[in-house]
Order: structure tokens, then sequence, then C-alpha cells
């Protein structure tokens, strides 16, 4: 490994920073999340994503690690570019002014790097062409079952992160009925399954030796739609769209939510 | 965790010679930003993020336009706490009657301010002007 190769894998952090960023980095709401979300909450939210971000970087980081130092390593690399992005783009969008207050700017570029951060780390993964497949295959059958919901936890992570702070979330949780929500969440559930067990994506999990369908069901799509449930639990949280609602009518997110959450956990080895 | 038996081709020396030094580069700068970052967040949570908004608007310039005259504002949140939806109302009041302007800012972020205009049809300057921040919602 040498500062040349190091430096290619960094510009395509910068890649993925900007194409994952993007979608998020012209989304109303998350400017004025970006100052008016609670600051413990925006301070949890950075330091959670830094966690993802050194497992990212163990199953897929813009290089080869070797260590914990070197994850740690990565993830604040990524975590870099993530926010060096965001602030360029932002100022470019006139998002960021510098007649602001610096914690509004601050607050901005913090909610902006961890879409963008998360999309750095996956840069080189996305955007290298060669890539150590069978290394990565090593891990991820190394990882074992932890290491399977860890996947699911960041894919559900990531696209629950993409959708969560529009309006839309509220108002489709709003104009639904029960019925509707029950059946969004018996079709989050199927897709998952679907799409991990079913349907031969690259990437695709082979059904364990000798698990029934019950067993698989309930080990990985149960525990998958548990996960982007509660993934989010903690987005709607952060954004603070959960203070002062009814339970029902936070269930009722809860699905709309999980739903994107679920197809992340399930595309989650895709895009790791 | 046992990482050793498939590096073990490119790990001939001390894995602590073979880090770029780019590499230390970019996670020194990463950890840097983290730590600004930390810094300025935690320090508002410290210092009254959780207060309510308080606005002050202060008028800045009135200059004659077509159609009437136009009157500069800035509305100052001098609290912690962001204020969405803050409708501003400004009234000129002279000796032949009132007039009254108003127009909604959608976010004045804690300790910041934003700016906005109003029209009149009446001469501020003939009469008295008051602009005033009449209320918020939370975000």
């Amino acid at each position: 490994m040498t500062s040349e190769r190091y430096a290619i894998g960094l510009a395509r952090a910068f890649g993925g920073a900007i194409i994952f960023g993007l979608p998020l980095l012209m989304t109303m709401e998350m400017w004025s999340l970006g100052f008016s979300m609670g600051r413990g909450r925006l301070l949890l939210l950075v330091g959670f994503t830094l966690a993802v971000l050194v497992g990212l970087s163990y199953f897929s980081g813009f290089e080869k690690t070797f260590s914990l130092k070197e994850d740690a390593m990565d993830a604040f690399a990524a975590f870099g570019v993530g926010v060096i992005t965001s602030t360029l783009l932002l100022v470019a969008l006139a998002v960021i002014t510098f007649d602001m207050s610096w914690g509004d700017i601050i607050g901005r570029i913090a909610l902006q790097s961890v879409p963008a951060s998360v999309g750095a780390m996956l840069g080189r993964k996305q955007l290298g062409a060669e890539q150590d497949m069978q290394a990565e295959e090593e891990r991820k059958q190394e990882a074992g079952y932890a290491g399977e919901l860890f996947l699911m936890l960041a894919g559900a992570l990531f696209l629950a992160f993409n959708m969560a702070p529009t309006e839309e979330m509220i108002l489709i949780a709003f104009q639904m009925t029960p019925w509707h929500a029950l059946a969004l969440g018996v079709l989050s559930m199927l897709l998952l399954h679907v799409f991990v067990y079913s349907i031969g994506f690259s990437g695709q999990e082979s059904r364990p030796e000798g698990g029934t369908f019950l067993s698989t069901f309930l080990r990985f799509t149960l525990a998958g739609y548990g996960i982007a449930l509660l993934v989010s639990l903690y987005v709607l949280w952060s954004f603070g769209r959960t203070d002062g609602v009814a339970v029902a009518e936070i269930a009722n997110m809860l699905v709309v939510l999980g739903f994107p959450a679920s197809l992340g956990a399930a595309t989650a080895r895709l895009v790791v | 965790m046992n990482r050793e038996y498939k590096t073990g081709e490119i790990q001939a020396g001390k894995p602590v010679q073979q880090v770029p030094w780019l590499e230390w580069l970019a996670a020194g700068i990463g950890l840097f930003l983290v730590l600004g970052i930390f810094g300025v967040i935690g320090w508002q949570a410290l210092n009254g993020a959780t207060v309510p908004p308080v606005i002050t608007v202060t008028v800045e310039n009135v200059t004659p336009v077509e159609g009437g005259y136009r009157v500069l504002f800035r509305a100052q949140n001098t609290a912690g706490e962001a204020a969405a939806q803050v409708e501003v109302e400004g009234k000129v009041s002279t000796d032949s009657g009132e007039e009254v302007s108003q127009v909604v800012i959608d976010y004045v972020p804690g300790h910041s301010d934003r700016r906005g205009g109003l029209f009149f049809t009446r001469d501020p300057s003939s009469g008295t002007l008051a602009v005033r921040a009449i209320g918020f919602a939370d975000p």
C-alpha cells in the first residue's frame, strides 16, 4: 500500500461522498434540521455514524485493513472526506453563507456529513474497478451472524436516513389507515426475505445448510425487519419526529420508514 | 478476531511501517474535523441551546420604491432554540390612518439573524413605524 494507491482510494471516496450524499444535499429539511434538531441528538448521531463507519471499513473500506487502528483511521478519513465534500457543496449551493452564525453552519455540515461520509466509505466498493471480492466475501463469512446483522443495520440506516428528514414520512403515516400500515409491514418483510434469499442478486445469501424456511425466516428476515424498525425509531427520534406524538402514530411512522429501511437491510450486501 | 492468516503475503514487515503518509494525513484531518464539530455542537449544547426563541426586529433601511416604500429589517434570535414560521408585522401610523404589512420568515436559527422586507404605500417617515415579531412555531 503506497500513498499513490491510497490517493486513488481517497479520490473514489470523494466521488462516493458526492453521489451518495447528493439527494440529501438538495433536501430542504436537512438544512433546517441541521440547526434546529437537539444538539445532544446531533452529537449522538455523528458518534453513531463514526461507529458504523469503523464497522463498514472492516467489510469494505477504501483500502484493505488489518487492525482496529486502521479501521478507525479509515473511519476518520471517510468522515473527513464527508465533511469537506459537504462543506464545499453546501457553500456552492448557497445553503451556507458566511453571515450565518457558527452554530448554524456547523450544524448543517455535521448533519450532512452523515450520509456523505457513509458514501465516502462505500465509494471505493462502488466506483473502484479492481476490488478484492474474495477478501470481502471471506470477511463476511468469517464475521458470521453478528456481521450479517451489522450489515443489515448499516444498510437500513443508510436508506432510512435518506427518507427520514422529509415531511412526507409523517404525512404518509397520517394518511394511512391501520390496514394500510399492516399491509405495508407485511410487504416490507416479504420483500426483505425475497431480496435476500430468492431472486439471485449478486452477493445474495445462500440459505444456511439444513435451514428450513421457518428458521431462515426467523433468524434473518424477522431479525432484519426488527433492525429496520429500531433504526427507523432511532432516526425519527434523532430528528425530533417522535416528540409528543402518540404511540399509535409513532408505530405508523415506524412502518412507513421501516419500508425503505428493510429494503436497505436486504440490499446491504449488494452495496457494501 | 484472527485477521493475520490472510494478510500474510502483504504484511511482511511491521504493519506500522506500511501505513502511507497520506493515510496518516487523511485520518488526521478527519480526526481534527470530528473534534472540531463535536466541540462546537457540544459547546452549543452546554450554552443555552434549549432556551426558547427571543426575536427582536430592527429596521435597517427605508427607501421610496415604485408604488410606495420598502422597509428592510433584520430579525435577530438572541436565544439558543430555533424558531420556525416567524411572523413579522410592520405598522405605519400617520395622522390619516394606519397601514399594516406582514411577512413570514421560514426559520430563524438560534443566535442568528435573517433579513426581510415589507412594503407600504404610506411614507413611514411621515408618521411612526413599528416593526416587531408577533409569533413563531417550534420547528
